[in-house]
């Protein structure tokens, strides 16, 4: 057996024999310890042979990866140091110009604001339906399947789609939304929900996160079902009700799932675009614009590739930032 | 504990939140049969007269949704056997075969699993136009197998660890090849990656907007949600068009999670657990 002994590990290894849900974003540092740990995993002896084989077994993958996303990262960092004037158009080195222009803009400081905000939104209003469906329908029984496909069912729609759907709900005259509140006498409450500065972001992100719990929802539900019986059975001899219950045994236990899914709608916040671009494309006056709607109009629309670069590796810094807190939350944890 | 006495009550107390969410599906679906002048009066809580199929005919006639329907189901079913003969290869090499610069490729694909497309989209553009693959599903189709590689590499990976080296060691005395014992052995008992990968790469790439929205600029070879984004802001005020377009789009991949909701479900939570 080898075990390949890397500074840190010790610290990540426990992560392996936790019921983890690991995944997408969250899941990286137990991967990592869980192949320091198993080394032994990969068929012992390497032969030249065997890495020529790994090498065409890897080509078709690394072919295309190389083409469309290795290169594309090295050559957007390449982009940020160098001012262009569009596609097809020759770029010279500026150094740090396109960071200090950046540094200056304030619709970047905007959709900053604006993409944390949005994330704040998201975690709470999608992670936290997630949670409280979740709880409700894993007490069911007969209904339960019944309950959960009906809940996942928006999580099946494309963003773009969801956007025409709620661009809709919030038309002002003939919207779900307004003639709805008219119709039961709260017509007091109808609202410019997309017209609205200071309403916009929410409306626009009460649809995403209307797409997005229903996959929090599963993963709450699976997290649910990962909880010691046993754990409730003492609760009961020891005379708990059911909301200690709830306090002291579900919640804790929810704990790992938990980190897990506020990291994953952070960083599909983070990826937000969408519903934003078809809803209001970045409107009225910037007040929904995100880093990726903004990257999108200086990319192309206004060919100002040297910026655009400059909050690609922002993005991608953010997505970087807050996969590596949370894989370090997750470790602490498992200790 | 009893189940039967607190089945009721939840199911009871669900019932407003089950009502509000799928609010937005039902009056779609509703005012879809509605004349121009029903959408006109602005009530949501009644019924058209008559169901006006005929919406749903024009729709599918101005719209051109056969054609988006038909881009969408090439750039998928591309992406899904593309993603199967890249990933599964690929996540065997990295969980069985031990050869130099394994450790660098699996820091290669966490950073691709963590950067954001968005994040890369200039240069992509520039290496997808200098291959002459913009305007083009070709196109579409490597992008997108490229972006879900890590993901479908690592899912593939971690379900692999787990198969026994043993059966390699007599795979091999019997005299296979590693892509003999990954076809034979590894791909028959890995059902449930592959059933995993196969549904998460599908349903990421019907419902993908960002980079058909880059990549495919001509109605001719636009998918779906694409398609439907363009119709919806070319003919916005004609309200019946753009809710019967609405549903056309959302209608089929609905029913079929309704008919195999088992399926997807294993298949998504599977994906998140492993991936």
């Amino acid at each position: 057996m080898v075990i390949h002994q890397t500074p840190g590990s010790k610290v990540v290894a426990p992560l392996r024999d936790a019921p983890a849900v690991a995944g997408h974003t969250g899941g990286i540092s137990a991967r990592m310890s869980e192949r320091r740990t198993t080394g032994a995993a990969s068929t012992a002896g390497s032969s030249a042979g065997d890495a020529r084989t790994a090498l065409w077994l890897m080509a078709p993958a690394l072919a295309l990866y190389a083409t469309f996303t290795l290169l594309p990262i090295a050559a957007t960092f390449w982009l940020s140091f160098n001012s262009s004037a569009g596609f097809n158009t020759s770029a010279s080195f500026v150094g740090f110009d396109n960071y200090a222009k950046a540094a200056q803009d304030p619709i970047v400081w905007k959709s900053l604001v604006h993409t944390f905000l949005w994330l704040a939104y998201h975690v709470v209003m999608a992670g936290g339906l997630g949670l409280l469906l979740a709880l409700a329908v894993s007490r069911l029984r007969i209904t339960q399947v019944f309950f959960r496909t009906a809940f996942f069912l928006p999580h099946l729609v494309s963003l773009a789609v969801v956007g025409v759907i709620w661009a809709n709900i919030y038309d002002p005259f003939f919207g779900l939304l307004n003639t709805a509140l008219t119709r039961i006498g709260l017509g007091a409450f109808t609202q410019g929900w997309l017209s609205d500065p200071a309403l916009v972001l929410f409306s626009v992100n009460v649809a995403s996160s209307w797409q997005g719990f229903g996959l929090y929802m599963l993963l709450f539900i699976a997290g649910l079902q990962n909880i010691d019986r046993s754990l409730y059975d003492a609760a009961e001899v020891d005379g708990a009700n059911a909301f200690q219950k709830l306090i002291y045994v579900t919640l804790p236990g929810l704990r790992e799932v938990t980190t897990f899914v506020v990291s994953l709608a952070m960083i599909n916040g983070l990826k937000g675009f969408a519903t934003v671009f078809v809803m209001t494309n970045g409107g009225p006056f910037y007040q929904s614009e995100l880093i990726t709607t903004y990257i999108y109009r200086l990319a192309f629309q206004s060919q100002n590739h040297g910026l655009a670069a400059v909050l690609c590796i922002l993005l991608s810094l953010l997505a970087i930032t807050i996969t590596i807190l949370f894989n370090r939350w997750r470790a602490r944890l498992s200790q | 504990m009893s189940v039967r006495n607190r089945e009721w009550p939840v199911a009871l107390a669900l019932a407003p939140a089950l009502i509000l969410i799928l609010a937005p599906f039902v009056w779609l679906v509703v005012s879809s049969f509605k004349t121009e002048a029903e959408i006109g009066q602005a009530d949501p809580f009644t019924w058209p007269a008559d169901l006006m199929w005929r919406n749903y005919l024009d729709a599918w006639q101005i719209g051109g949704f056969g054609g988006l329907v038909g881009n969408s189901l090439i750039n998928l079913i591309g992406v899904v056997l593309l993603s199967l003969i890249t990933c599964a290869p690929a996540g065997y090499a990295l969980a069985k075969i031990r050869f130099p610069g394994r450790e660098w490729l699996f820091y290669a694909f966490i950073l691709g699993l963590t950067v954001p497309v968005q994040a890369i989209v200039i240069p992509l553009y520039q290496v997808l136009f200098g291959l002459n693959l913009i305007n083009t599903l070709t196109g579409i189709v490597l992008v997108q197998v490229s972006n879900g590689i890590p993901f479908g590499i690592f899912l593939m990976r971690s379900f692999f660890i787990g198969v026994p080296d043993d059966l390699i060691e007599a795979a091999k005395i019997d005299g296979a090849s590693h892509l003999q014992i990954l076809t034979k052995v590894f791909l028959p008992i890995s059902t449930p990656a592959v059933q995993a990968l196969v549904i998460i790469s599908a349903l990421s790439t019907w419902n993908d907007f960002f980079l058909p929205l880059i990549v495919l600029i001509s109605p001719e070879v636009q998918t779906l949600p694409l398609g439907l984004v363009r119709f919806a802001s070319t003919y916005a005020s004609d309200y019946r068009l753009v809710f019967s377009g609405t549903v056309i789009s959302f209608l089929p991949i609905i029913l079929l999670y309704i008919l195999m909701q088992r399926r997807f479900t294993e298949g998504l939570t599977q994906g998140a657990i492993k991936g």
